[in-house]
């Protein structure tokens, strides 16, 4: 069809299907330069976590404080979005840590630490949240009621929490994070997974230990959701 | 509102102050010694090498089906091409982690190992080809179709079992999340090695008897895998 469409195009009589056919052919050119493109990138973050986490199961002490301040802050973040306690989060990333060092030896050479340490986190998050159902009221250890929950993390960092101008209206956002909240787990799961730390759809599905297709489904209904729960009520006009 | 809004109001922030390292975690991290990584198909090699031993010993030493040597040669290597293939395929499935990735995918590993399943399925109900006066049908042998079915899927069962023990050791750490897909993957595996076998033992050739006890076996065994690895791995 191409070699006919060149033959009317020389003759410059149109094509009737010349439009698509070129298309097509663009198509199929660009397709594979992007995919071979999409195969070879190279996430810089990945291939630091990556060198780093080489050098700690080589037995690098200085290896094991760069991995930690490169992704701690990142699995705090999460650790926090899911079991919504600062304690608790701090206490989780200190045990997927252990964890992990534990389990170095699984690590597969020059492969992106980054989803299997998020996957370690996500059991420990789960565990806890388990541990949590099974004892509804926990006391400490003297036998009494725990105090106050802790405060929020705000993220904010110390520079941008001096612009006032920086920050966003904090009626909306604490309406905004209150409807995140009702969310179903799995829902705000996926969102924050996809929206929140970047994960790929597929990544996120190996976090989650589920399929790609689950993980998308989940994160448009989150969005959905959130829409339907954060739209301004209409106002009713005085009789 | 726009996805853009929804982001900027109502998502928690990607970073937050993290705590320094626990007294706990620095005094495992000071005595650290190099160690031993895994491959990323070191798993599937010694799950492999240790599963097909008993496959192995039983075709060498089991009596072959009487109809073997009647049947098409181009079906008897297309029907073992397949079943090999989707032992194949699930096994690779539930143990090697994509390039650049250090677990294995649990929704890959399902999704192989579910495919793997309705190939054979489909295949055994659609393609199942006999030998009238070769081959043999249950009641030939004074057994029900329920009796030659329930007997074939144990012994496809059987043979899974070293799979599912030996791929249970080697994911021992290894499947934090999505334990009963990586299961059912590696059953399935099991199950099709089960039915690789007992396509060339089996003297019933009926199609009701190989889908249900050859295929059905597989599915059994696959149905075995996501029930039990969550469980055993838990422990």
């Amino acid at each position: 069809m191409t070699a006919t469409v060149a033959l009317r195009l020389s003759t410059g009589e149109p094509h009737p299907r010349a439009g698509a056919a070129v298309r097509l052919a663009v198509a199929a050119t660009a397709a594979p330069v992007y995919l071979l493109a999409r195969w070879r990138a190279v996430d810089p973050e990945a291939s630091e976590a990556a060198e780093v986490m080489g050098r700690y199961c080589r037995g690098d002490g200085a290896a094991f404080h760069r991995l930690y301040a490169l992704l701690a802050p990142r699995l705090a973040a999460y650790l926090f979005g899911l079991l919504r306690d600062k304690a608790a989060a701090e206490d989780a990333l200190q045990l997927t840590f252990l964890k992990v060092h534990e389990a170095r030896a699984t690590y597969v050479m020059g492969a992106n630490p980054i989803p299997w340490m998020y996957t370690i986190a996500h059991r420990t998050a789960l565990d806890e949240l388990r541990k949590r159902r099974r004892n509804r009221v926990q006391l400490t250890k003297e036998g009494t009621l725990p105090a106050e929950p802790a405060a929020d993390l705000t993220g904010i960092s110390a520079e941008s929490a001096e612009s006032e101008a920086a920050r966003p209206d904090p009626a909306t956002t604490a309406g905004a994070r209150a409807a995140l909240e009702r969310l179903p787990e799995n829902q705000r799961l996926a969102l924050i997974l996809t929206k929140v730390h970047g994960r790929s759809t597929a990544e996120a599905a190996m976090i989650a230990g589920t399929t790609p297709g689950a993980i998308k489904q989940r994160a448009h209904r989150a969005y959905v959701t959130l829409r339907g729960l954060l739209r301004p009520e209409p106002r009713k006009e005085p009789s | 509102m726009t996805d853009k809004d929804l982001d900027d109001r109502a998502l928690p922030p990607a970073r937050v102050e993290a705590p320094p390292p626990s007294r706990d975690l620095l005094k495992a991290v000071e005595g650290m010694k190099p160690v031993r990584t895994r491959t990323r198909f070191g798993a599937l090699a010694a799950v492999a090498l240790a599963g097909l031993i008993a496959p192995s010993a039983v075709l060498a030493r089991h009596v072959y089906r009487p109809d073997l040597g009647a049947l098409p040669v181009g079906w008897v290597i297309a029907a073992a091409a397949l079943w090999a293939g989707a032992f194949a395929l699930a096994l690779t499935a539930a143990l090697v982690p994509r390039r650049g990735d250090v677990l294995p995918a649990p929704g890959r590993a399902s999704r192989a190992g579910g495919a793997a399943l309705v190939g054979l399925l489909a295949f055994t109900a659609l393609a199942t080809v006999q030998v009238p006066g070769v081959s043999l049908r249950p009641a030939d042998a004074h057994l029900t179709l329920l009796q030659s079915c329930v007997h074939c899927a144990s012994f496809v069962l059987e043979i899974a079992l070293p799979f599912l023990l030996v791929g249970l050791f080697a994911l021992r750490r290894l499947v934090p999340m999505g334990r009963a897909r990586v299961g059912l993957a590696l059953g399935a595996a099991g199950g099709a090695a089960g039915g690789l076998v007992i396509h060339f033992i089996c003297p019933f050739a009926g199609t009701a008897h190989v889908v249900l006890g050859h295929a059905g076996g597989a599915v059994l065994a696959a149905a075995a895998g996501a029930a039990l690895l969550p469980t055993l791995l838990r422990r």
